[in-house]
């Protein structure tokens, strides 16, 4: 077993990581727990579980400033949840090297997109009928520019099956998949980046826990595992959402840019070595 | 006809102070959930560095679902088996439980309060495959 501080320090670096950017802590842990000894699929598991704390503290927070978007999130959960349970099973039945080049590519994909979107400033769209029928639109007060912003969101007829992709990328590979959302919020639906990556955070947890609750009956959560992960995760999600609200979307961007190429490389070339 | 001056809020802005409501209740339904779950796991692994002298421990569960964990860890109680260990699976199951009851409470308030029936109908459904996925096996 490894060391508890181990473990507790680098949750505590993943659940920071995670709420700043709204990509959830997995995207850090999962790379970090293997290279540490410990098995894919049990990484996964416990990833997932540590999404739905990350998820749901600093969702809490974005929530309550009236940044996030109910509305989008709880539309776009239908199909995620449904995604993560289908990604879930899949990976139980998976080889393990798939897996690392699966989650690799995922990482390197969302970076790909984000950065060629990375130079467009958000603006205001035109609303089609079917997303003004789902009543997806919104304001949020935006304390970098001190005023609120309006917005309505678009093209939610191709969010929601991109949704259902997202989703089984969670169920997966045991991450909020929060690049992927935060993508198709971004370009797919056209609200503005920190609606984009805190709704995102909101959908992450529900999903999370479709793809948890197949990993747990599989006997793939480890408590022993699960305590100090959770906890430090928490926690760096709790020092990392104090600071998202105070930084303008431009810093956001090119952090999470950063971040995302280091491991997709990283686990690219393990599961294509033989890890 | 109201004179223009009458401080009662107009159905937008009762809307919209609803919708302001619920993102209250949502945020702290998710705060409540994460700190309590996050109190159960530190308080079991407090308790086995008291006990034991060691913090991390190595402790896997047979594959369950959520509700057959939640009876086993209350019989264990119940049997006064009462050790850190059951603490911190009650904290994993109230982490689990924590998105699960937002979406309870959102379905509840999109019906009762917003009156919102395509939206009670969209997190219904949501609450329907999750309770499907806690009682897989």
């Amino acid at each position: 077993m490894l060391p508890f501080y181990l473990l507790f320090l680098v949750s505590i670096l993943a659940g920071f990581v995670g709420a700043m950017s709204g990509m959830g802590g997995g995207i850090i842990l999962i790379p970090a727990l293997t290279l540490m000894g410990i098995d894919i699929k049990h990484a996964i598991a416990v990833s997932i579980l540590s999404v739905i704390a990350t998820s749901s503290g600093s969702a809490s927070a974005y929530v309550r400033d009236h940044i996030t978007n109910l509305k989008v999130g709880m539309f776009l959960e239908m199909f995620t949840i449904v995604g993560a349970l289908a990604g879930a099973a899949i990976t139980l039945v998976s080889s393990q090297r798939p897996l690392y080049i699966a989650f690799g590519s995922v990482l390197l994909g969302s970076w790909l997109a984000l950065l060629l979107a990375g130079h467009e400033t958000w603006h205001a769209g035109r609303q089609d009928a079917f997303t003004r029928w789902l009543e997806l639109e919104g304001s949020y007060p935006d304390y970098a520019v001190g005023s609120e912003i309006h917005y309505k969101a678009r093209r939610a007829y191709f969010g929601a099956p991109a949704m259902f992709g997202a989703g089984m990328i969670a169920g997966l590979l045991g991450i909020g998949a929060g690049a992927v959302k935060v993508l198709i919020h971004d370009l797919i639906m056209g609200l503005p980046p920190k609606v984009s990556t805190t709704t995102s955070n909101l959908i992450i947890g529900v999903t999370a826990l479709a793809g948890t609750s197949v990993y747990l009956a599989a006997g793939l959560i480890d408590p022993g595992l699960a305590a100090p992960v959770i906890l430090g995760v928490v926690l760096g999600a709790f020092l990392g959402t104090r600071l998202l609200v105070r930084l303008t979307n431009k810093a956001v961007r090119r952090f999470f840019l950063f971040v995302l190429l280091v491991l997709a490389t990283e686990m690219v070339f393990r599961g294509l070595r033989g890890l | 006809m109201d004179s223009g001056e009458t401080t009662v809020p107009s159905p937008k802005e009762r809307a919209e102070q609803q919708q302001w409501d619920m993102d209250l209740l949502v945020g702290y339904i998710l705060l409540g959930g994460v700190l309590l779950s996050m109190a159960l796991v530190a308080a079991g692994l407090i308790w086995r560095w008291a006990a034991t002298g060691n913090i991390g421990f190595d402790y896997r569960l047979a594959g369950m679902n959520l509700f057959e964990l939640a009876v086993h860890d209350i019989r264990l109680s119940l049997d006064g088996a009462f050790r850190p260990r059951l603490l911190i699976t009650s904290g994993i199951i109230v982490l689990m439980l924590t998105p699960y009851f937002r979406v309870a409470a959102s379905v509840v308030y999109f019906a009762g309060v917003l009156k919102n029936w395509k939206y009670t109908a969209f997190t219904g459904f949501v609450l329907i495959v999750l309770t499907y996925s806690l009682f897989l096996r």
